[in-house]
């Protein structure tokens, strides 16, 4: 209500105490579900909890930075693969997010006869449930059984396996993640520029400017906050998307689409061997600094919550 | 019915005070009219009175009661808001009756006030729309329906006419004022324009800064202002200010800006003193005037119902005054207001100044209550 | 100076693009979802879907696999259905009303310790939730809530807590804040004016909150599949879909799979579609806001 910044530390507390009341509730949840588990986690990661072998479910020991040190060292060349892994897998994803949405996006804003029609077509892909979508693009990658090939092979081009190596495993992942998301980003962007006052479009074209100066000039100025927000959630999002890769790839082939949170899981439902919990705590620690850092970065240098906590 | 008083009430933020000690009672009934530029603290003061903000100090009575520590909707006032604040997925209906509906009135009884309310403002048939399809000037009748239903002890008025279109603004002035007359409720009114404040108010509260400069009838506020800021600020076309010197010669005070000469009673000893008079106390002559002053017309402004007179005074030959030295004056300007001129620009004019209608500031600003101008030296 | 002839031709080839390039979007997007819906009037093992799906032809079309999935599941398909509804059901209810409590708080109220507490929460959700699988276990089996509905309810409602409330508070941030106050002055108090004035207002974002609520749990397979291990008849959808894709039927009877999917998506869609403008309105305008 009023610009309470100026006020007494007790005048805030006397006034606005009910908001600590409407926040039991989450905060309770925050701390038992969240901060908990997260706590418990790092203490994992710092134990030998279920490496199987020296530590088991009921007796494990702390071993400090162990798993750690071994993650840099011995398990250094699987530690590098998670970490470009990942941030292909995140970058790449909302790299294409945003081209695709602001294309769309851009296409759609023009007055089109079946405007509704066309969004609400390409939002499908948006509500139908991931996990079940997945599951039907993992197998319409299958090399001898998989749709796309069976398309490929009627237009003349030979099947590709897709799985079998890295680039077009890459590919089929990135093209899979693209149809789930870009109706999410298309919207948002179209709505952006729905709102983008029309009059400063008209005063450029009388000052003589095309479509592209007008785009490059007027629409991506006004997206700009836009494209860091979405930009920013999406990569967070994917960094730790679990479901396409685990359910297309698996990794593969070996250990080249493997991200931090596949590996994770791997190792903490012994997937790949026998479990090894504290392994998989020990990537979520680091799985989450690197989020922690890259968030912290971008909105520092971007300034994006300058407004935004009164 | 009920009169509001407030007792040295001071809103102090970290960093500036938006209310600085303001001590006012006003009257059961009274339209009070509460005027300041931005930032003065006038819509602050509202707000402490409606409880919407805290003050750091002092009190706030309504009728005999102290209701410093009441919640603004155990306070049973009403306020009308600058944008009106309309419950958008409501109908006006509802709108209206909300507070009703929310004291558990019956609805029957909800219904007959609700009705006979937007019959008495002329919004009777907006009743089943919703806010977004109404016109400014409806909106703001709603706002204000939506208070009278209430009967509450006061009214409070945040600005209520700043957003309308300038021909319906008069009208709703007007209609605002008949209101009034009829509820024979108190109505706190907060507003930046003084002529809106002139017409509307029984009495005006000047704001500067957070502090109460002067309370009083708008009549009494500009012939008889507390103040420099106060005088320039009540009155339109601003009063014109003429800077300058109060030489002593013999016993006698003059008053020297310029060509201009006033011989003053009343003054301590010599100093710079601020003459103001209003525009219209200034008239224009074609041809030569005893004690006239020589002229050039810079500018002319006809606002349709009267022309204001924008006049470069000339500078006195040297020698042609006792009092004034040879000069390199810095050019005096006045304005001067009258019906109808037919002066142009360029024209030589001879502006005559009325003594008895000057008023008089020290250099801080201050009333000068004393001194006054003759035509004839003491 | 363009010549009026020339630039007609452009509008028309722009036009053309456009549509075309729309029509191209809708298809690909769209092409899976036709897999599905071809492959569920079949019964065909996965090897000679690829065939029935490119060539269509109507008299291979049946409802063989729909009613296995309907009437010969075990557990039976309904009771996959009701528990996954009772549980993403209450997780959405009770995460709705989280995020609405949150946002209200955070938009409306300038307390002591707001900036830190929001920063706070935004870290907290950055951790990958998935690790966080083996000490909800350990938890809840000390408690004895596994395998219980209340048991899954309670993590499931803390998903999107986070996310949600700052959605919540960026749409309340738009609602003015004399509309509050006009509440206030009319015999309100703060309470009643979120419930009576501020929520209502907020039906766009909040219709997008439930939704996001709303499919997290509904399809979720890892939480259910640790916490449900013993008793086959609160398994959810998820799980059910898992079992059939991963048994021989699955893969001898492709159909039966894309028919259960189908099936399974139907409330989502149907859901989608009653509160479409809802949603999009939350979307926009909550991520408009930045």
């Amino acid at each position: 209500m009023a610009d309470l910044r100026d006020q007494t530390l007790l005048y805030r507390l006397r006034r606005e105490w009910p908001a600590y009341i409407y926040l039991v509730p989450t905060i309770v949840v925050l701390l038992v579900l969240n901060a908990y588990p997260i706590a418990y986690t790092v203490y994992i990661s710092l134990t030998d909890f279920g490496t199987g072998g020296r530590g088991s479910l009921l007796a494990y020991h702390y071993i400090g930075l162990t798993n750690y040190y071994l993650a840099v060292t011995s398990g250094a060349s699987v530690s590098w693969q998670l970490i470009e892994n990942s941030f292909i897998w995140a970058a790449g994803s909302v790299a294409l997010f945003l081209l695709v949405g602001l294309g769309l996006a851009t296409v759609l804003n023009q007055q089109i006869f079946g405007r509704t029609v066309y969004r609400t077509l390409m939002m499908l892909p948006w509500a139908m449930p991931a996990f079940i979508t997945i599951l039907v693009w993992a197998n319409m990658w299958q090399y001898e059984t998989g749709i796309i090939n069976a398309l490929l092979s009627e237009v003349g081009i030979s099947p590709v396996d897709w799985l079998q190596h890295p680039t077009t495993a890459w590919a089929a992942l990135f093209i899979t993640n693209v149809w789930l998301s870009f109706p999410f980003y298309t919207v948002v962007f179209l709505a952006t520029m729905q709102a983008i006052p029309k009059d400063l479009y008209e005063a450029a074209s009388i000052d003589g400017a095309g479509g592209l100066s007008k785009f490059v000039n007027i629409t991506l100025p006004f997206l700009r906050p836009t494209i860091i927000f979405v930009g920013l959630m999406g990569f967070l999002f994917t960094f730790n998307n679990f479901y396409p890769i685990y359910l297309i790839t698996s990794g593969g082939p070996g250990l080249s689409t493997q991200i931090f949170i596949t590996e994770s899981y791997k190792d903490a439902f012994g997937l790949g061997g026998s479990p090894a919990f504290s392994t998989a705590a020990m990537y979520s620690v680091i799985d989450f600094l690197f989020v922690l850092v890259i968030t912290v970065v971008v909105i520092w240098t971007t300034d994006l919550t300058r407004n935004w906590l009164k | 019915m009920t009169g509001i008083r407030l007792e040295n009430v001071t809103k102090r933020f970290k960093t500036d005070t938006a209310v600085d000690d303001v001590s006012a009672q006003i009257q059961d009934g009274e339209f009070v009219v509460i005027l300041g530029a931005s930032g003065s603290g006038k819509s602050t003061i509202l707000r402490i009175i409606a409880g919407l903000e805290v003050q750091t100090s002092g009190h706030v009575y309504i009728g005999d009661m102290l209701v410093d520590d009441y919640e603004p909707r155990d306070r049973n006032l009403a306020m009308v808001f600058q944008t009106y604040a309309l419950y958008p997925h409501l109908t006006i209906y509802q709108n209206i009756g909300f507070a009703l509906k929310v004291r558990h009135v019956p609805r029957p009884e909800i219904d007959r006030a609700v009705r006979e309310v937007a019959a008495r403002l002329g919004i009777a048939e907006t009743l089943e729309r919703r806010p977004a399809e109404l016109s400014g000037g409806q909106r703001q009748r709603v706002a204000l329906a939506r208070a009278i239903v209430r009967k509450p002890e006061a009214f409070l008025l945040d600005e209520p006419l700043s957003n309308l279109d300038a021909k319906i603004r008069t009208t709703a002035r007007i209609e605002l004022k008949r209101i009034h007359s009829e509820l024979n409720e108190t109505f706190v009114f907060v507003t930046h324009d003084q002529a809106e404040a002139m017409t509307l108010g029984d009495r005006l509260a000047v704001l500067s800064h957070g502090r109460l400069l002067q309370f009083d009838t708008p009549q009494r506020i500009m012939s008889d202002p507390a103040s420099q800021y106060v005088a320039s600020f009540v009155g339109s076309p601003e009063m014109v200010f003429l800077e300058g010197n109060v030489l002593m010669m013999g016993g006698s005070s003059t008053f020297v800006d310029g060509p201009v000469e006033l011989p003053l009673r009343g003054l301590g000893g010599p100093g710079q003193i601020t003459v103001g008079i209003r525009p219209w106390d200034v008239t224009v002559w074609k041809g030569p005037r005893v004690g006239g002053l020589p002229g050039r017309v810079t500018g002319v402004e006809r606002l349709g119902s009267s022309d204001q007179l924008f006049i470069d005074l000339l500078p006195r030959p040297s020698g042609s005054s006792p009092i004034t030295p040879a000069s390199a004056a810095p050019t005096v300007s006045v304005r001067a207001l009258a019906r109808a001129y037919d002066h142009g620009v360029g024209d030589s004019v001879v502006v005559e100044l009325d003594p008895d209608r000057a008023l008089f500031f020290d250099s801080g600003g201050n009333r000068l209550q004393s001194v006054s101008a003759s035509n004839h030296p003491a | 100076m363009r010549r009026r002839r020339g630039r007609r031709a452009i509008r028309i080839a722009k036009k053309v693009a456009t549509h075309a390039i729309l029509i191209a979007a809708c298809l690909f997007a769209l092409f899976p979802i036709y897999f599905i819906i071809i492959t569920s009037f079949s019964t065909l093992p996965i090897a000679a879907i690829t065939a029935h799906v490119l060539v269509p032809s109507p008299s291979h079309l049946t409802l063989a696999s729909y009613h296995t999935i309907l009437y010969s599941l075990s557990p039976s398909f309904t009771s996959l259905l009701t528990n996954s509804l009772i549980f993403a059901g209450s997780a959405a209810a009770i995460g709705l009303g989280l995020a609405a409590f949150t946002g209200f708080a955070l938009s409306k109220f300038q307390f002591p310790g707001r900036r830190t507490f929001v920063y706070f929460i935004l870290i907290i959700s950055l951790f990958p939730g998935f690790i966080m699988i083996l000490p909800f276990y350990l938890m809840f089996a000390k408690v004895g809530l596994i395998d219980s509905y209340i048991g899954l309810i309670i993590p499931y409602s803390a998903g999107a807590v986070v996310f949600s409330g700052i959605l919540v508070k960026n749409y309340m941030d738009s609602i003015p804040d004399d509309i509050e106050e006009a509440a206030l002055m009319d015999g309100m108090g703060r309470t009643q004016a979120f419930f009576r004035v501020l929520l209502p207002l907020c039906l766009p974002v909040l219709g997008l909150a439930a939704f996001l609520a709303f499919i997290g749990p509904y399809t979720d397979y890892a939480l259910a599949n640790v916490f449900l291990t013993a008793d086959p008849t609160k398994w959810t959808l998820a799980l059910g879909l898992y079992n059939i894709a991963n048994t021989d039927t699955g893969e001898q009877n492709y159909g039966l799979v894309t028919a259960f999917a189908i099936l399974m998506s139907l409330p989502i869609v149907a859901f989608y579609m009653a509160f479409q403008r809802y949603i999009i309105g939350g979307l926009t305008l909550g991520a408009v806001r930045g």
